[in-house]
């Protein structure tokens, strides 16, 4: 063994640690604290405990979190001797930082005089990590199970609603060839052609939803159809360059490039002032990429007040992560914008052609 | 009667509305044979920039045309910028690709039936005065080639 003294080793260990350590006494009281510790309490504290007065570690304490509440002071460890306070959470009012939470134990060192040791080590670094992961993971339920039920309604449209229609429709169309006379055709005539409408515009409710071509055939498939409906509806121009030969990736990945290409274009449309605009999808490098460019009007990336409600882009950065993705705006006034996204392939997931 | 007239000339009939009221634009949408479902599209214009709405199918409900379609009402806009907000404006590409400022959109009507729009709009806001509408809703009374402009006047 290497000859330290263990007095030394404890001075160190007690002077150095990230871990913040008190010594109390059985009231409570601050007996001694190491630079960690003091780190942590208000100036104010320091002060009167260096000008001797006795300080409760109360006087900082804010709760500690029990089985029934988050923060409370019922069953204060200070006081309770039978419960096992060996690890669990408690809140500090901290200098500077406001409440803070900390893993803490406390345990009693010498039974005789009363003195406990406190313990605490900061968890804010590890809440975060949680609070974020939490998140992302709610993103993506919440994302998951709105595309489930606009995949169902939309399936239940074109599956049901639909083909109860198209079924009217060509009863209809067979009265022509039953020996009506000109008035009742004429009238079957306007039926007939405000049904179409109708079927036409519930198809069209039931690709806006959810593309079944997106599931079915992937998303070169889905982009031409949609393409193809953004033109009739807005007289849009897409110049699309799919270099994919229909290859199939995870469901997730493909609903990703879609919704954000669909956003994309969107914006453009509103915003741009322009009726052309570059689409290519590709696969390089490993990553499945997506550029969505125009030559419009525009605009400032960081502007405070941006036009619309300014979540778009948000919620495109959002999706990108689910799936690890790298989303890249470039915008200059007056230029342009393109959008760049890259979503990396493991080997497992992307390529296979069907 | 106008409306059993076979070969009605739409473009002439469009242009010299343009002329006689100064618009700045005249188009009108038919609704398509069956062959074509039945598609409300932008038929004839004139005045017009480009060619950018010829490619849009029309919804009923859906925009200016559209509403008009639907509802078999008149529809007009004095001010585009007061009257839309700008952030919708896309859902209305005809205004946006001729940058029209005023509008007015006229239901025509066949067999108690709306069977397409006649829309007039200027590059200007302000420009639809009272006395320009009377005298334009007088041009237009009762029929503009072989559609009516009101309804129930027929049989």
């Amino acid at each position: 063994m290497i000859d330290i003294p263990m007095s030394d080793l404890l001075r160190n260990m007690y002077e150095n640690s990230m871990e913040a350590i008190f010594f109390v006494n059985s009231e409570g009281e601050i007996l001694h604290m190491n630079p960690a510790a003091e780190n942590i309490l208000d100036y104010d504290v320091i002060e009167q405990l260096h000008k001797g007065e006795t300080i409760s570690i109360c006087s900082s304490c804010a709760g500690y979190t029990s089985e029934e509440a988050m923060i409370s002071c019922v069953n204060c460890f200070l006081k309770n001797t039978k419960e096992d306070f060996s690890s669990f959470q408690v809140y500090l009012n901290t200098r500077g930082r406001g409440l803070v939470p900390y893993a803490a134990s406390f345990h009693v060192i010498d039974e005789a005089r009363g003195i406990r040791v406190f313990m605490l080590l900061n968890l804010t670094k590890q809440y975060r990590t949680q609070e974020m992961l939490y998140q992302t993971n709610m993103t993506k339920y919440v994302i998951k199970a709105q595309e489930d039920e606009r995949k169902r309604i939309s399936r239940e449209l074109h599956d049901s609603v639909a083909q109860e229609l198209l079924s009217s429709l060509v009863d209809l169309r067979v009265l022509k060839y039953m020996n009506a006379d000109e008035v009742v055709l004429n009238k079957l005539q306007q039926t007939e052609a405000s049904l179409t409408r109708l079927l036409d515009d519930i198809r069209r409710l039931a690709v806006e939803l959810r593309p079944a071509s997106l599931d079915d055939f992937g998303l070169e498939a889905a982009f031409r159809s949609h393409f193809k409906w953004l033109e009739k509806n807005y007289g849009l121009l897409i110049d699309f360059k799919a270099e994919l030969s229909a290859a199939r990736y995870s469901s997730e990945i493909e609903t990703v490039v879609y919704r954000i290409c669909q956003e994309a274009v969107l914006n453009a449309l509103k915003y741009a002032n322009t009726d052309e605009m570059l689409v290519r999808l590709f696969e390089e490098e490993g990553e499945l990429q997506l550029i969505v460019q125009d030559e419009g009007s525009g605009f400032q990336l960081n502007a405070k007040d941006p036009r619309g409600t300014g979540l778009g882009l948000f919620g495109m950065r959002e999706r990108a992560e689910l799936v690890q993705g790298q989303l890249t705006i470039l915008s200059e006034v007056g230029v342009g914008t393109t959008i760049h996204l890259r979503i990396p392939l493991s080997s497992n997931q992307g390529g296979g052609k069907q | 009667m106008m409306r059993d007239e076979p070969n009605f000339d739409f473009q002439q009939a469009i242009d010299s509305l343009r002329e006689r009221f100064d618009f700045d634009l005249v188009s009108i949408a038919l609704v398509q044979s069956a062959a074509d479902q039945f598609v409300l599209t932008w038929q004839y214009a004139s005045g017009n920039l480009n060619e950018r709405y010829k490619r849009i199918v029309l919804h009923s409900g859906k925009g200016i045309a559209g509403m008009v379609f639907k509802t078999g009402k008149p529809m007009m806009i004095q001010n585009i910028a007061d009257e839309l907000d700008p952030n919708d404006l896309f859902n209305y590409p005809i205004i946006v690709a001729e940058q029209l400022q005023a509008v007015c959109a006229t239901p025509l009507w066949k067999e108690s039936r709306v069977a397409g729009v006649l829309l007039v709009g200027f590059r200007e806001a302000n420009r639809l005065t009272a006395s320009l509408l009377d005298d334009f809703r007088q041009y237009l009374d009762p029929s503009f080639g072989p559609y009516f402009t009101k309804e129930l006047i027929e049989e």
